[in-house]
């Protein structure tokens, strides 16, 4: 259970207050309702390019991580397809100092042309570093534009190429700031060994002045209803084959979204799950075999992904994971399997709350999804799932028209 | 009242540490229990500790596929059922081995734990290492490693240990494809009865560990079957070896990797806690010189550290990146221009303030919470330390001076000691 308080500023900023005496510690956590999902699509990795940039400096703030590391602090930050995420961890008698770094940085930024300039060649050998220098790291390169034909979740948060990070000019930068860093499109969380009186002193203080801002989300189309089953063959140079699926699946918003991520926890989490027992380790057809949620907010993906034992061939692989997928759906989950998914989400949940930052992200996140109760209720989403719920999502989205594959092979000829 | 936007608030330094220590409780086998009750939550992790590390086998690969194969079949349960029973009860359950120890790790809600353990004891007593799940277990390991073998990453880190430690040492042993081949199931049984089956070192309980807790951890690790093992006659014969400049081509890399470093003293050394700190000011944050020059400035990188890492009996200190490959040789410069000028040139004051205080705090964040003090308990476990070793830290951080640290870049970062490695497109 975890406990908070909610309050909002005229400038429309919203904030939640969790107190933790157990530690000495805060969190200050700053989340902004923008994601890669709101670029434009000839423009793409922009929003995270831009995460980089709010830490060259503020209006007041020359150094950021000076002011933050003097303090005894620490900072990070991530990009996904529908939110950025930025959070500072200080001694809880330091947090101060956060609220003049975070406020500052929402105040104006320090845009300068050679800042954009470095931060765009970081972000190049980001892209390099992560997406094409490791074996398969192009996997997200190549599925999201089969998946997604016209909803933005069709790129990745780090761009579709690198000549749209190469392109990205100032005014972008403080056209993205304009529209999407004011107090009234986020979220702030202070978690930690703060009470709460000193936590509205010093957000009334520190953001109250900031003004709110007129912004237009940009639209962008829903996906419609994939009716055929889609395939891609890409070669390259990795010493195993690969087999990628991506199923649309139910939003985070939606009942059903719990029963599709009970529904790879069965397939494929873990040692006792039924992809490792039966194809990896009784058959022998891959050397790993997975299955999870990509996670998103709107409708996202469920993936099934592995790499082939040497010798076999994609078809038989292919039809083995088809045919367990089959046998799921016409005889359904033993009670057993699925109290212990039920177990394990409850284990997952309660290690997860342990942290203060933990603790902070959830309550952020869960702003985004409309309800901030959802960090207590989602345990019990997890528990009133039915075995026929998870029959019938498997159902409704196992199925080939609903699918798209990615078959990534091997180069070498190499028979061993 | 306006609001002063242009200076810092009143900063509050880090002046003592309160520590929550590790309390010794002995089992009724005389297994010593240290326990870090520390937790709101009802959750729990248990390390039991073996002397079985890399450092007792007699094969490569020994140690690593015995402590993989413990949860694959006694003779009462197979594979599967064991998975299935400690995933019934959301457990997690994990081994590792390191150079000196093996480690097996139960994560569990309290309420489940005297479901959990009657499996880790049946683990303990009688794992049984059948042929068929190790046949598959080394083609899955040999897959495995032949796409590490992709990675530059991989590929810098091995060759950096060789070079420094030597190929077949302690810390420069890596298994190849025909030494995963070559392991035999008689080997596992052997490494088994002569290493896990001997007794433990000692066990650590961390998260929400009450007296009940302990009473069951007694019921099921304390009896007889369990005795206390710790083979003190460890030996390590560090080898002599001389720096080396070592280039391994990868074709079609769109980035280098490399790794620049020596070896090292480990925490044992007086001067440890100090080089801790020069290594933060040139890269262990990312306010240091190196993210400041080679990312912050000239964004030739996506990411540049530096770090040492300890082992019981030796340890290493290197700088790693991974870089745009046209302008790597610009990087390697600047390196060791930043390596200069720690040599040459005092920390000025200001610097010096800001990496003192941001280790402080990071040493603060890193006791927070019942997990990461276990860690930090284990640190003074496997260096043989007190808690007194990291109530000085806080004293000698604040004490050092930047001649001090000119002093140590001087016995410690000299340009002739370096070995260096890259791996990359030329």
């Amino acid at each position: 259970m975890i406990k908070y308080n909610q309050f909002q500023l005229a400038n429309g900023l919203h904030i939640i207050h969790h107190f933790d005496d157990s530690t000495q510690l805060c969190v200050l956590n700053m989340l902004y309702n923008v994601g890669s999902k709101y670029e434009n699509p000839n423009k793409t990795g922009f929003a995270h390019l831009f995460e980089h940039l709010m830490f060259g400096g503020s209006v007041n703030i020359e150094e950021f991580d000076t002011v933050l590391q003097d303090a005894s602090g620490e900072s990070n930050a991530f990009t996904s397809n529908d939110i950025t995420n930025y959070y500072l961890t200080l001694p809880a008698n330091n947090i101060e100092t956060g609220f003049w770094l975070e406020s500052d940085r929402m105040l104006s930024l320090d845009f300068s042309q050679e800042s954009l300039d470095i931060q765009r060649n970081v972000v190049i050998e980001e892209f390099k570093e992560r997406y094409l220098n490791q074996p398969y790291g192009d996997v997200w390169l190549k599925i999201l534009p089969l998946a997604y034909k016209v909803h933005p979740y069709n790129w990745p948060t780090i761009g579709k190429e690198i000549s749209h990070i190469e392109n990205a000019t100032l005014d972008d930068v403080k056209t993205f700031f304009k529209n999407f860093y004011c107090p009234n499109n986020a979220v702030l969380v202070l978690a930690g060994n703060l009470d709460l009186d000193t936590c509205k002193t010093l957000v009334n203080k520190w953001f109250a002045p900031i003004p709110s801002q007129n912004f237009v989300k940009p639209s962008y189309s829903q996906e419609p209803k994939q009716n055929e089953a889609r395939t891609e063959t890409v070669y390259a140079d990795v010493p195993l084959d690969m087999i990628v699926k991506a199923y649309h699946m139910p939003a985070r918003t939606d009942e059903k979204y719990f029963a599709a991520d009970m529904l790879t926890d069965i397939l494929g989490a873990g040692k006792s799950s039924r992809f490792y027992i039966d194809l990896v380790k009784n058959k022998n057809l891959f050397s790993e075999l997975d299955a999870y949620i990509s996670g998103d907010v709107e409708a996202g993906l469920l993936m099934i992904e592995g790499k082939l034992s040497k010798g076999v061939s994609m078809e038989t692989a292919e039809n083995a994971i088809l045919n367990t997928l089959e046998d799921f759906k016409t005889n359904g989950v033993g009670t057993n399997e699925l109290t212990k998914i039920k177990n394990k989400s409850e284990t997952n949940i309660r290690f997860n709350d342990m942290t203060v930052l933990n603790k902070a992200m959830k309550l952020a996140y869960a702003w985004v999804l409309g309800n901030i109760e959802l960090v207590n209720t989602e345990a019990n989403s997890y528990l009133k799932v039915t075995e026929a719920d998870i029959i019938n999502i498997a159902h409704q989205i196992l199925i080939p028209t609903n699918c798209s594959t990615l078959y990534y092979l091997s180069k070498k000829n190499d028979t061993k | 009242m306006t609001l002063n936007r242009k200076s810092s608030p009143n900063v509050v330094e880090i002046k003592s540490i309160n520590i929550k220590e590790a309390q010794e409780n002995i089992l009724t086998n005389g297994i010593k229990l240290y326990t870090i009750n520390a937790s709101n939550e009802e959750v729990i992790k248990i390390d039991l500790v073996f002397d079985a590390g890399i450092n007792v086998q007699d094969f490569k690969s020994q140690a690593n596929f015995t402590c993989k194969m413990l949860s694959e079949g006694t003779s009462k349960y197979s594979a599967a059922e064991l998975a299935e029973k400690l995933d019934f009860y959301g457990a997690y359950f994990q081994t590792k081995n390191t150079s000196e120890e093996a480690i097996i790790t139960l994560y569990c809600l309290n309420k489940h734990l005297t479901n959990c353990l009657p499996f880790i004891v049946e683990i303990l007593n009688d794992s049984i290492f059948p042929e068929n799940d190790l046949e598959i277990l080394k083609k899955n390991a040999i897959q495995n490693l032949k796409v590490n073998e992709e990675r530059n990453s991989y590929l810098v880190r091995r060759a950096f240990n060789q070079a420094i430690f030597g190929e077949n040492t302690l810390y420069g042993s890596y298994s190849n494809i025909s030494d995963i081949e070559s392991i035999q199931k008689e080997q596992l049984v052997d490494f088994y009865k002569n290493h896990f089956q001997k007794g433990l070192k000692y066990i650590l309980a961390s998260g929400y560990v009450d007296n009940e807790t302990i009473k069951i951890i007694n019921t099921y690790i304390g009896s007889n079957t369990f005795k206390v093992y710790d083979n003190i006659a460890k030996k390590y014969m560090a080898k002599r070896t001389e720096p080396a400049d070592l280039y391994i081509d990868k074709t079609n890399s769109v980035q280098s990797a490399i790794r620049i470093g020596r070896r090292l003293f480990n925490r044992n050394h007086p001067d440890f806690r100090e080089m801790q700190l020069l290594n933060l000011i040139l890269g262990g944050y990312f306010g240091s010189r190196l993210m400041k020059n080679i990312r912050e400035e000239k964004g030739l990188t996506y990411g540049i550290y530096s770090a040492i890492e300890a082992y019981p009996f030796d340890a290493c200190w290197y700088i790693d990146t991974e870089m745009n490959n046209e302008l790597s040789e610009t990087g390697i410069k600047e390196i060791f221009k930043e390596l200069a000028r720690l040599r040459n040139e005092l920390i000025g004051e200001k610097e010096l303030k800001t990496a003192k205080n941001y280790l402080l705090g990071s040493f603060l964040r890193s006791i927070d919470g019942p997990f990461s003090l276990a860690d930090r308990f284990k640190i003074l476990k496997d260096f043989d330390l007190e808690y007194k070793y990291f109530y000085e830290f806080i004293e000698i951080i604040k004490n050092t001076t930047a001649e001090r640290l000119k002093e140590l870049a001087n016995l410690y970062l000299k340009e002739e000691d370096l070995t260096r490695v890259i791996v990359g497109t030329k």
